[in-house]
């Protein structure tokens, strides 16, 4: 009796479980044996292949546009994953003081996440060939006459500010939750021996806070790495290939052109490095988690 | 509410009804013997065209049951087709590396005893010989029309100003001085889409260099570096006279700059006047062959297929399918198809051409035409983004650098045709 119990329970379990993880093998460990598999062929996307064992691997290395691919990818990154957090912190913090109109702003601030991201890109494509050179030619700013998106040194920053403006929305509302579950009596606390507001911040706040920073760090990260919409609606990967992102280079060239093996070899090799820096940054922010 | 519920169950009712009435159709009509041919074609924007032929071929056979279909997208969704294995008859493509690859893969079916081919512009006839990767017996497609490329010329600011046509290299360099000089400027370019880099590059390539460069390079008998330096010389001069900073402006920018008037002369090709005229309607448009060489009788029109049917392999009921390529071929319906098109009829006759080629009908009538090189490059190498990479670098020796970097990575993305070029060669010899 209570076997059978036990047994149907067990069973409810995994009746809730089964649609997801059918759907999570059907449409993405599937994908990722099929991807491997093309990763060792000349396959081009249709008509026949052979099998050409690692060469597709050996390729990667001494191809350099993979490798400013990921250059671009990586210093993308970096900036813009530092970028976010610190300003969706500093906004958090605003929002989530006693002001007016608090709930209106918040708003305010999610919207560029509710946008497209292609929607975004075009507006702010024309906000830098259009907008901000007459502005500059207006008020004779030198470095504003041209369009940032047609400098091969600068256009990548263009990218980064839509980038970065658009994944604010997100990281804030998560720093948001965030600061309320911090409980009012760490504060009061604080507040009788004596802290400065920077003290607060710094020994109270931000190791209360660590855990979602962990979750943002790794969130913006991902994001920033598999950045791809900007870029599209934006530069195409343009002036001069500069701003080639690693997925925009195996979408162009692996649906597009006919190097579907090749770029296969590249999302596997993209697939460990993400899941790489992944493990790393958890590893290193989970130390510095406090808890209560 | 209820109201609600018996309008969805009519509408339901009416759904089942009428797919039960037309497959009922269907069924009938394949039982009277009549043959069903499909054909794919990948222009959209012609479908008004294909629509008209298809109507008036299926009015005229009663045999024959003529099903065109023109998906957007349709190069994907022929791709996705190939892969199920559930092939059209017949497929209207362009002349580009697709076909290339297509035909390399062995879809299409030898059609060369069927007689259009002798009405064909041996121009044309010339250019699909040039498409096989690998060269090939017999006739696997047969052209329909072309668009030419070279310069777009605003004509009333031509006549009001009197300038005059350039026919050489020196004479178009003479003619932008002028128009730079009288404040207007003399190009516009839009060299933010690296596509349109390819516009003016092929222009000049098929002027400067030998039109089976590419597959010389596969059999290994020249280099770029040796063939290319007065393209990449001559399209760096453009810029000179173009607006400043052209790496801003994308093509849709640069048409809508010249369709205001912004600038004389536009190096694109024909298939940008719809789009240049839906910014102004009334612009008078007309077209010259680019002028690459000194010599006038050097200068090669750049003109590329457009459209051409092929013949899937598997195809049960060639007769028909003859019929019906027959019927496109008549002068009748290349004209039903040119008058909503505009393009180059690939067909030789006495046909209307478009008034936005007149500079250009005197190479078409000749047959001085050369295909974009561009139809060659594998399209993963990015010959356009390299292309604009060169036109961007200011350093002394950037044709150098670009034209190393271009017989470099041809060798690394053609590597498997190469071998199989070169093993063809050792065969053929």
């Amino acid at each position: 009796m209570k076997s059978k119990k036990v047994l149907s329970r067990r069973m409810t379990f995994i009746l809730m479980l089964a649609p997801a993880l059918i759907l999570f093998i059907v449409f993405n460990t599937i994908p990722l044996i099929t991807g491997t598999m093309y990763s060792f062929t000349n396959y081009k996307g249709y008509g026949s292949f052979e099998f050409v064992g690692l060469r597709n691997y050996i390729d990667l290395f001494s191809d350099t546009r993979v490798w400013n691919s990921y250059l671009f990818t990586f210093k993308y990154a970096i900036v813009g994953t530092l970028l976010v957090n610190v300003i969706s912190l500093v906004l958090a913090m605003g929002l989530n003081s006693k002001i007016k109109m608090k709930n209106t702003l918040r708003g305010v601030y999610f919207l560029p996440n509710v946008l497209g991201g292609l929607v975004v890109g075009y507006i702010f494509s024309f906000i830098f060939t259009y907008i901000i050179p007459a502005v500059g030619s207006a008020l004779n700013i030198g470095f504003l006459e041209n369009s940032i998106l047609a400098s091969e040194e600068y256009a990548w920053i263009g990218v980064l500010v839509v980038g970065v403006w658009q994944s604010v929305a997100m990281n804030t509302i998560i720093y948001i939750s965030g600061l309320q579950t911090i409980p009012g009596d760490i504060y009061e606390a604080g507040m009788i021996d004596g802290v400065t507001p920077w003290q607060k911040f710094r020994r109270l706040t931000l190791p209360m806070l660590m855990p979602f920073v962990t979750t943002n760090l790794v969130l913006s990260t991902k994001n920033m790495l598999m950045v791809f919409d900007q870029i599209m609606a934006l530069t195409k990967g343009g002036p001069a290939q500069s701003t080639e992102s690693i997925s925009y280079l195996i979408y162009k060239n692996g649906m597009d052109g006919g190097q579907f093996g090749f770029q296969s070899a590249n999302a596997v090799m993209f697939f460990v490095v993400i899941v790489a820096i992944s493990i790393f940054q958890m590893v290193i922010t989970n130390k510095k988690e406090e808890q209560l | 509410m209820r109201k609600g519920k018996v309008a969805i169950s009519l509408v339901a009712a009416a759904a089942i009804l009428t797919s039960t009435l037309l497959s009922g159709c269907s069924a009938d009509s394949s039982q009277q013997g009549v043959t069903t041919v499909t054909m794919l074609q990948y222009k959209p924007e012609a479908v008004k065209a294909f629509e008209k032929i298809e109507k008036l071929f299926n009015d005229t056979h009663d045999d024959i049951q003529l099903k065109i279909e023109s998906p957007n997208e349709a190069m994907t969704v022929l791709k996705t087709r190939l892969i199920r294995e559930d092939y059209p008859d017949i497929v209207g493509i362009g002349g580009d590396m697709n076909y290339s690859n297509f035909l390399d893969a062995d879809l299409f079916e030898d059609i060369s005893d069927i007689e259009i081919i002798d009405t064909i512009n041996p121009a044309y006839s010339k250019m699909e010989k040039e498409l096989e990767l690998i060269p090939k017996e017999g006739v696997y497609a047969l052209p329909y029309a072309a668009n030419a490329a070279g310069i777009l010329y605003n004509k009333d600011m031509f006549e009001s100003n009197g300038w005059e046509i350039p026919e050489s290299w020196s004479e178009f360099i003479s003619l932008c001085d002028k128009i730079k000089a009288s404040g207007t400027n003399p190009l516009y370019l839009g060299y933010k889409d690296t596509w349109t880099c390819l516009a003016p590059w092929n222009a000049l390539a098929v002027g400067l260099a030998p039109s089976d460069v590419c597959s010389n390079v596969n059999a290994g008998k020249t280099t770029f570096a040796a063939e290319y330096p007065e393209v990449a010389e001559k399209i760096k001069v453009l810029l000179d006279y173009a607006e400043p900073n052209p790496y801003a402006y994308s093509y849709n920018d640069a048409c809508t700059a010249f369709a205001r008037g912004q600038s004389a002369m536009y190096p694109i090709g024909s298939y940008a006047v719809p789009q240049i005229l839906s910014v102004n309607p009334d612009m008078n448009i007309d077209s010259f062959t680019f002028p690459a060489n000194e010599n006038e009788e050097d200068n090669v029109l750049n003109s590329g297929i457009d459209l051409h049917f092929s013949v899937m392999k598997n195809t049960k009921n060639k007769e028909a399918v003859y019929e019906v390529l027959r019927f496109l071929f008549k002068d009748e319906t290349v004209q039903i198809y040119l008058d909503d098109q505009g393009g180059i009829p690939c067909k030789q006759g006495d046909f209307e051409l478009s008034k936005f080629l007149n500079g250009m009908e005197k190479y078409i009538r000749e047959g001085r035409m050369s295909d974009y090189q561009d139809h060659h490059y594998p399209s993963e190498m990015s010959v356009d983004a390299m292309i604009q990479t060169y036109l961007m670098d200011k350093s002394d020796n950037a044709a150098e650098l670009f034209l190393e970097r271009f017989d470099k990575e041809w060798v690394r993305y053609n590597r498997d045709l190469i071998a199989r070029v070169q093993k063809y060669e050792e065969e053929h010899k």
